[in-house]
């Protein structure tokens, strides 16, 4: 085995659950998957520096859980300011998360995602804003990304988020597998109607498309992820009767856009190397060299899927730097 | 390249401005694995071998048959997942070995005489029911619970219940009223621990219930069989819907009258309790295709009164009419309203002598039974007068079950049996309300054996054995439903139930069952002629 063993005992036991969640006829035992996620509530009080409360947006009825690093000031533990800007003086940085699930699974509260998010806020001295968009097959695209552009759109206009001396919210999107992909999509949408993100994180993102690639060929069944689940995943969220070859799915494929002049931020995409589709990945890198857009590989070449889960492994503690340096480059 | 290590699976470490999160705040307990503490799973790090070479053995069994899987996820009862250990075991338990026979299995302890309950208990149904109605599985997530979760700890409070409704029973049997009120609040504090929505949790809360109204309320009961008969009769019609009980009743009587009005051209059917005459369409539509015709069919439909001036037996017994002139089958319909079958006098049924008849009960002999066994007790006068119509057939169907025996306990351990039984074959419907109603139906039934007393008791059932020798000895022979019956009633259950109901062959007659507990027995009878000359000598 290529990772420690409680890891493998950790993703192994989703890999179950999830198969015992999705049905060969397309359908979802959605009752199962939420009686078994593991979930935590927010925490109001900080728990090693990062307090977090969820808040519903009335609008969308979406719950965002934010994260912050606690005040220093300790009479102030326990409450939320939700007036005051964040800062004045400093940038301080707004991760806009999407958590992953290949859609279907997961959502904001769930403990694996939560504790990526605390660690995050104390990473990067951020807010973490985490959004629990509508999952497939009961909701499928484009509604994770209608869910991720209305969540940008909230987060800008909170005057509590903003920083720096122009009083903007400054955004970064990030997301891991399907939280990958609707981190993407949202920045498409954010550039096309000039909103501004200063970033994209996407931690093995999930992307695909109609042929079979050899990455896909070599791995498949091999580390925890068949194309099997995979191919099921992308039929509950696309559009039915459509392929893989759809551009949420294949952004820069037969059917995909250039986004050349587009405004779009810069990018850092993290490809696990055990990964079985990270040749989709890796096209999706030189999409976007194509598109003359901004983008940094880190290419982790013996990291299996959910390697950041576990803070037990060198791929996390080269990932937590990376990503610190992506979001604070004066640090 | 990493191993599979386990040194490296100790608390979560820290370094720089690292943290993670709750798990460093307090120092781990005892060997559990801190990291996975911190995604939400309890485990020692001391099992992570173990429960890693589980998981592979359950990926093995999955990779067999993986279409079973989410099916039988679906049913299953699952152990707690955020105890991995146990959680992989449950389903290793579940999908890779033969799952237990039973889920409610009393044995009674041949030392002490005390029943005790199987640990089968609170193991999985076996069989996967079939989604029969048209609901697809979206519809289904709204539908009740169908996951249920059973921790350590529940099954030990499942069994607890057990072993406290009958400690509180015997207190009631012995006149401890003062101990058996404690034992109720202790029950119900510990039902707080329990599932209620199925399994033990919602039968053993019925039981308390029942019992609680039986010391605080005295036996007098009337409020608990005290629905209007309009409300009885629609909790009738969803139990009907909701299990094959009585569809089974319904279809074995109409086999065999069918059979005995063979070549008879007048033929009358007394119905001791018409309900909103369910059984009748079907019986009505195979008299119409009968080779030769139809014959003229008069129906006396038993029933009790509507308060409000409504003639509901009159109203039932056109809706018949209409369907009979429909398929071209002459017929005539009588309502006799009564508020019991034993103030029913034979001249109300205006039987003709040359009419073939047929008296269909469908479980109502057992109401006519009092606890003395007197002479001219209602049970006799009644048989005496239906042996007195020279019926052709007479159709019988009760519960198989023995709930009228003169010990409280006995009667209550019984019932806690047969409807701990009913109640897990209930389990299979997953139609609403049809569930809901059908388990208020056996909810009132259980509080009519277990709190009411004397003529206010009214749920008598007596098993087949018992019913045989009675029929027997007022003059009736058994005559055989044959396997014509059998093969119909199994073809029944296929088409409208789930696995796990059985029919049964049993001495000429015929039971439904849940696995291999016969629930309803339904047999047939013909009046011995010349009976008068043995009875006199008795």
């Amino acid at each position: 085995r290529v990772v420690p063993l409680n890891t493998w005992v950790l993703i192994s036991n989703f890999k179950l659950a999830y198969n015992l969640q999705r049905r060969p006829d397309g359908t979802f035992n959605r009752d199962l998957s939420e009686f078994l996620d593991r979930r935590v509530p927010a925490n109001i009080n900080p728990v090693d520096g990062v307090f977090s409360f969820d808040h519903v947006d009335g609008a969308t009825g979406l719950l965002n859980r934010v994260y912050q690093p606690s005040s220093l000031n300790e009479a102030q533990w326990g409450m939320v300011d939700l007036e005051k800007p964040l800062s004045t003086t400093e940038i301080v940085p707004v991760i806009v998360f999407f958590h992953g699930g290949s859609f279907t699974h997961s959502s904001a509260n769930s403990a694996i995602y939560d504790t990526f998010c605390r660690r995050l806020v104390s990473l990067c001295k951020a807010v973490v804003v985490s959004v629990n968009y509508r999952r497939s097959p009961e909701h499928r695209y484009p509604c994770a990304y209608d869910d991720g552009w209305a969540a940008l759109k909230w987060v800008k206009s909170r005057t509590w988020l903003q920083s720096g001396k122009d009083s903007n919210v400054h955004v970064y999107l990030a997301g891991d597998s399907s939280g990958g992909n609707i981190a993407h999509h949202v920045a498409v949408r954010a550039a096309e109607a000039d909103v501004e993100v200063l970033g994209n994180i996407l931690l093995h993102p999930m992307f695909g498309g109609q042929k079979r690639t050899e990455s896909e060929k070599r791995l498949d069944g091999k580390y925890f992820v068949t194309l099997h689940d995979r191919d099921w995943y992308w039929r509950a969220y696309l559009p039915e009767g459509e392929d893989r070859d759809h551009p949420a799915c294949n952004p820069f494929g037969p059917r995909g856009r250039s986004l050349e002049g587009l405004k779009f931020p810069k990018s850092l995409v993290v490809v696990a190397g055990l990964d079985l589709i990270q040749d989709w990945q890796l096209a999706y890198v030189e999409g976007l060299k194509k598109s003359g857009q901004e983008v940094k590989l880190l290419f982790l070449e013996k990291a299996t899927i959910g390697f950041y889960f576990l803070p037990n492994n060198n791929h996390f503690y080269c990932l937590m730097e990376e990503i610190k340096n992506f979001v604070n480059p004066n640090c | 390249m990493l191993r599979y290590d386990s040194t490296s699976s100790s608390a979560g470490s820290s370094s720089g401005s690292l943290s993670s999160s709750s798990s460093s705040s307090k120092p781990p307990q005892q060997d559990i694995d801190g990291l996975l503490a911190g995604a939400g799973y309890k485990v020692r790090s001391s099992e992570l071998r173990q429960v890693a070479q589980r998981l592979e053995r359950l990926e093995t069994a999955m990779g067999n048959s993986p279409a079973d899987f989410s099916q039988l996820a679906s049913d299953a009862i699952l152990y707690n997942p955020s105890d991995l250990a146990c959680w992989v075991d449950s389903l290793l338990t579940e999908f890779a070995e033969p799952p237990p026979t039973c889920s409610s299995d009393f044995i009674v302890d041949p030392v002490n005489n005390q029943t005790v309950v199987n640990s089968a208990w609170t193991a999985a149904e076996p069989h996967t029911p079939q989604v029969h109605q048209n609901i697809t599985y979206d519809e289904q997530q709204s539908l009740d619970n169908q996951l249920t979760v059973v921790t350590a700890m529940e099954e030990d409070s499942g069994i607890r219940l057990v072993h406290m409704l009958m400690t509180c029973a015997e207190c009631v049997q012995s006149g401890d009223l003062s101990l058996a009120a404690s034992l109720i609040d202790d029950m119900q504090g510990l039902l707080t621990h329990v599932n209620t929505v199925c399994g033990i949790g919602k039968v053993a809360g019925h039981f308390i219930d029942a019992l609680s109204r039986r010391i605080f309320q005295g036996m007098g009961g009337g409020s608990v069989n005290g629905g209007s008969a309009f409300e009885n009769e629609i909790l009738y019609h969803h139990f009907y819907e909701a299990c094959p009980y009585l569809k089974f009743a319904h279809f074995t009587a109409n086999q065999a009258i069918l059979e005995a009005f063979d070549g008879h051209d007048c033929v009358h059917v007394v119905d001791f309790n018409l309900m909103h005459g369910l059984q009748w369409p079907a019986l009505i539509q195979a008299l119409a295709l009968r080779p030769g015709g139809p014959p003229l069919l008069r129906l006396t439909g038993i029933g009790p009164p509507s308060p409000d001036g409504r003639d509901s037996l009159r109203e039932i017994g056109l809706r018949l009419a209409e369907l009979a002139r429909s398929v071209n089958v002459r017929f005539a319909f009588r309502g006799v309203a009564a508020s019991r079958l034993e103030d029913v006098k034979p001249w109300m049924l205006q039987v003709n002598p040359k009419e073939a008849v047929a008296v269909n009960s469908i479980m109502q002999l057992h109401r006519l039974l009092g606890s003395e066994q007197t002479r001219n007790s209602p049970i006799d006068t009644v048989l005496s007068w239906i042996r007195g119509l020279n019926p052709k057939i007479m159709t019988v169907v009760e519960q198989e079950a023995n709930h009228n025996q003169p010990g409280f306990l006995d009667r209550f351990t019984e019932a806690l049996y047969y409807y701990s039984t009913m109640f897990d074959s209930l389990e299979a419907c997953r139609v609403q309300p049809e569930k809901a109603l059908a388990e208020i139906y056996i909810q009132r039934e259980i509080g009519n054996v277990v709190s009411c007393e004397g003529s206010a008791r009214v749920e008598r059932h007596e098993p087949l054995a018992k019913w045989r020798r009675r029929l027997s000895g007022a003059g009736f022979r058994a005559l055989h439903l044959g396997s014509n019956a059998f093969k119909q009633a199994s073809m029944l259950l296929t088409l409208f139930s789930a696995e796990g109901y059985s029919v049964e062959e049993n001495e000429g007659c015929l039971s439904l069952g849940w696995h291999s507990s016969p629930l309803i027995a339904a047999s047939a009878w013909q009046a011995v002629p010349a009976w008068d000359n043995h009875m006199s000598s008795s």
